[in-house]
This record gives C-alpha cells, sequence and structure tokens, in this order.
C-alpha cells in the first residue's frame, strides 16, 4: 500500500470531526493499514491526555446519586453476533452494505461502469464505483474533497497508481482522468463533499443524474 | 503513566472484573466533570452536557468489560466513549467503526489487573506538556473545536499550510515520544 491519508484526515476521524461518508471511506482504509491505524490509536491517545488535563466542570449534586441509582437497570453490554464474511469485506464498509461486496446489486451506468450510492448527508456522499478493465471515469476536477478508496483491482491516473487499500485524496487543485487498470474489475468506494465537474459533455447532463 | 492514570486503570479494570461499586464511584468522580468539560467545549448547552456525561459513565459500566488495558489508558479509553456519544446525540450521526476482529482475530479484551499500562503513554503525556504553545494551540482545536481545519486556520488568521506544520511537527513530536513509528 503506498497512498494513505494525511495526518489531518486521519486526525478528523480520531476526534470526532469527519462526517459519516469521511469517517466510512477512512475506517475502511484503517482495515486494510495497520500504519494508519497506529496513527489513530496515537491521536486517540493524545484526546485521553487532553481530556484527562481539561479543568472540571462540576456536576449537579445529585447527578452521582443518579447515576448510581441507574446501575442495575444497565446491564452488560452485548456486542452484537458476527458473522464472518466470505470474502474478506472489512467492517464498517460491511454494515454500509448490508453484507458481502461480492453480493452487492450494482445498477448500471452505461456497459461498463456499475454504481451504488450509499450514504448522503447535505452535499457529501458515499458510493461504490466498479469499472470494467480499462475504463475512464472521464477528465474532471473537484468542487469540493474526493476521496477514493480501491477495494479491489485499481486505477492510475497523473498522480500514480491505486492498488487495493489505497486511499487517494483530490481537491480543488487536481484534474485527472483515473482509468481502471488492466486484469479484474475495479472497485472503487468514493466519497464527495461536493459535485465533480465533468469536462465531457455527456457526462456533464448524466453527472447529476447519477449523484456525481 | 502518572500514578494517577496508573490508578485510574486499576480502578477500571475492578469495575470490569468485579463490578466494583465504589471503584466506579471512584471513577466517575474523576470522570465525569471531565467529559462535561469536554463537551461544554464541543458546544453542549450545560445541562446537555451534565445529561451525556452520566450516559458515558454508564457506557463505562455496560462496557468495562471491552476495556483492555494493555492498549490504552482508561482516560483514552474514557475519550473514545464521549466522542462516540457527541458524535451520536449532538450530532445525530453514527460513527463508523472497526472491528478489530477483521485483522486481529486472536486479539480478546483482557483488563487484565489494569497496572500494565504502556509506558509509552506516560511519554505521550509528558511530552504533551512541553508541547510549544502554538502546536499545543493547534492540537487542542484539532479535538475540541469540532471544526475542520480550514476553518481552525481561518479563525487565528494564518495559512492553512501553517496549521498543517504545526499539526505534522506536533504529531512528530508525540509519535517519538510514544515510541512508535510509521
Ligand atoms: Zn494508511
Amino acid at each position: 500500500m503506498r497512498h494513505h491519508p494525511g495526518d489531518d484526515i486521519l486526525l478528523a476521524y480520531a476526534s470526532g470531526v469527519s462526517d459519516e461518508a469521511t469517517g466510512l471511506v477512512i475506517a475502511t482504509h484503517l482495515a486494510f493499514c495497520a500504519q494508519c491505524r497506529d496513527a489513530v490509536s496515537l491521536m486517540e491517545k493524545i484526546g485521553g491526555g487532553l481530556l484527562d488535563a481539561l479543568p472540571p466542570a462540576p456536576l449537579a449534586e445529585t447527578a452521582f446519586a443518579a447515576t448510581m441509582a441507574r446501575l442495575d437497570s444497565a446491564p452488560p453490554f452485548a456486542r452484537p453476533a458476527r458473522t464472518a464474511s466470505r470474502d474478506g469485506t472489512p467492517e464498517p464498509l460491511r454494515s454500509y452494505l448490508g453484507g458481502d461486496l461480492s453480493s452487492v446489486r450494482w445498477r448500471r451506468m452505461g456497459p461498463r461502469l456499475a454504481y451504488l450510492p450509499l450514504l448522503r448527508r447535505g452535499g457529501t456522499s458515499a458510493k461504490l464505483l466498479r469499472g470494467s478493465p480499462g475504463t475512464e471515469v472521464g477528465a474532471h476536477t473537484h468542487r469540493g474533497l474526493e476521496l477514493t478508496l480501491v477495494l479491489k483491482g485499481g486505477f492510475t491516473d497523473v498522480t500514480g497508481n491505486y492498488g487495493p487499500g489505497d486511499l487517494q485524496v483530490a481537491d480543488g487543485s487536481l484534474r485527472h482522468s483515473p482509468i481502471a487498470d488492466p486484469g479484474e474489475d475495479c472497485i472503487n468506494l468514493a466519497v464527495t463533499t461536493a459535485s465533480l465537474k465533468f469536462e465531457n459533455f455527456i457526462q456533464k447532463i448524466a453527472g447529476p443524474i447519477f449523484g456525481f | 503513566m502518572t500514578g494517577e492514570a496508573a490508578e485510574l486503570n486499576a480502578l477500571l479494570a475492578r469495575v470490569a472484573t468485579l463490578r466494583d461499586r465504589a471503584a466506579f464511584a471512584a471513577l466517575f468522580a474523576h470522570f465525569a466533570p471531565r467529559i462535561k468539560s469536554y463537551l461544554m467545549r464541543q458546544g453542549a448547552a450545560p445541562a446537555l452536557a451534565e445529561d451525556l456525561a452520566q450516559e458515558a459513565m454508564l457506557n463505562l459500566w455496560r462496557k468495562a468489560h471491552l476495556f483492555d488495558s494493555s492498549k490504552a489508558s482508561a482516560g483514552t479509553w474514557l475519550f473514545t466513549i464521549a466522542r462516540n456519544l457527541r458524535i451520536d446525540v449532538l450530532r445525530k450521526e453514527k460513527r463508523p467503526e472497526l472491528d478489530a476482529a477483521d485483522f486481529a482475530p486472536e486479539a480478546e479484551p483482557d483488563p487484565g489487573d489494569g497496572m500494565m499500562l504502556a509506558a509509552g503513554e506516560i511519554r505521550l503525556r509528558e511530552a504533551l506538556k512541553i508541547l510549544p504553545p502554538d502546536q499545543m494551540r493547534i492540537v487542542e482545536l484539532s479535538f475540541f473545536a469540532d471544526k475542520p481545519h480550514s476553518q481552525i486556520a481561518a479563525e487565528l488568521d494564518i495559512p492553512l499550510g501553517t496549521v498543517k506544520s504545526r499539526l505534522r511537527l506536533a504529531m512528530a513530536r508525540l509519535r517519538a515520544a510514544l515510541g512508535d513509528r510509521p
């Protein structure tokens, strides 16, 4: 794996600033990447140190007794039963797909591309994209941030080559035209904080219909 | 870790293994006012922050058996509980979480006796105390302001690049203190 989110993006996830869609793509990268898991764990330890050093804000005198009175009716938390993935699809992606990557019901978008919307909050959305080898998404620039995590296969653009687990962070300064690598289908988890700006006339029209 | 932090870990281990109410009371006295303080910094009104601090402590009671003292201190664990509660209640969103079983199937949480503290976390907290003020400010705002770095830069009236470079310097120091290298 060669492409990781920067410390600023990891810190936004660790501190709880990230929106849900961004959190989904970052946490799914973490499932692939021990190095970034270590970074997030360091950041949570910083959060713990900061919390411990905060000046206490005293609670009402009744608060402690009220909490103690609730302990008996607060049973130990039980983890939800876990069913093993058959194709290695990690959490949290699996929960958002409602199952494995290999059993996704794709929506077609032309002969070579398919997609599946996962989540939309305001202008931010997360979707799965699948392109057969050699597929071009079309040259585009970005109004906001685009985070693309490769789940299977790979793609190449002016910034390099991306394989499973690699995360690309593209902002307004990047114009690119990703092409799916030869071999197997390329499946990406993509999050955009604003719609993309396509240069091709057809995609300009089709983009909004498919939610890009 | 300071003696106090080791003691807090031991108290949490007692809650996990013995359902010890006196230990819970001591943890409440230490953490509830700090969690309230944390939530107020995130913009919660005092009454709501107080309700959520109690909710966080109830979470501690219910989830104590999942605490693993070999991984992090009680303070760090409580930080993640308070953070998730904030996302859940204040922002009404879910926090997408990893499942450790996906990459470390053998790891079972082990509260132990709570005294098995990573020496790295002691050094990390010492390093946090002596961070240069301009770096510390960015780190604090990153954790408490609930704002993206672009907005923090705008409010401090400094370039985004400066925010990111201060953050990078702070992270490098703290990472070195913890003793793990990428
Ligand atoms: Zn990574």
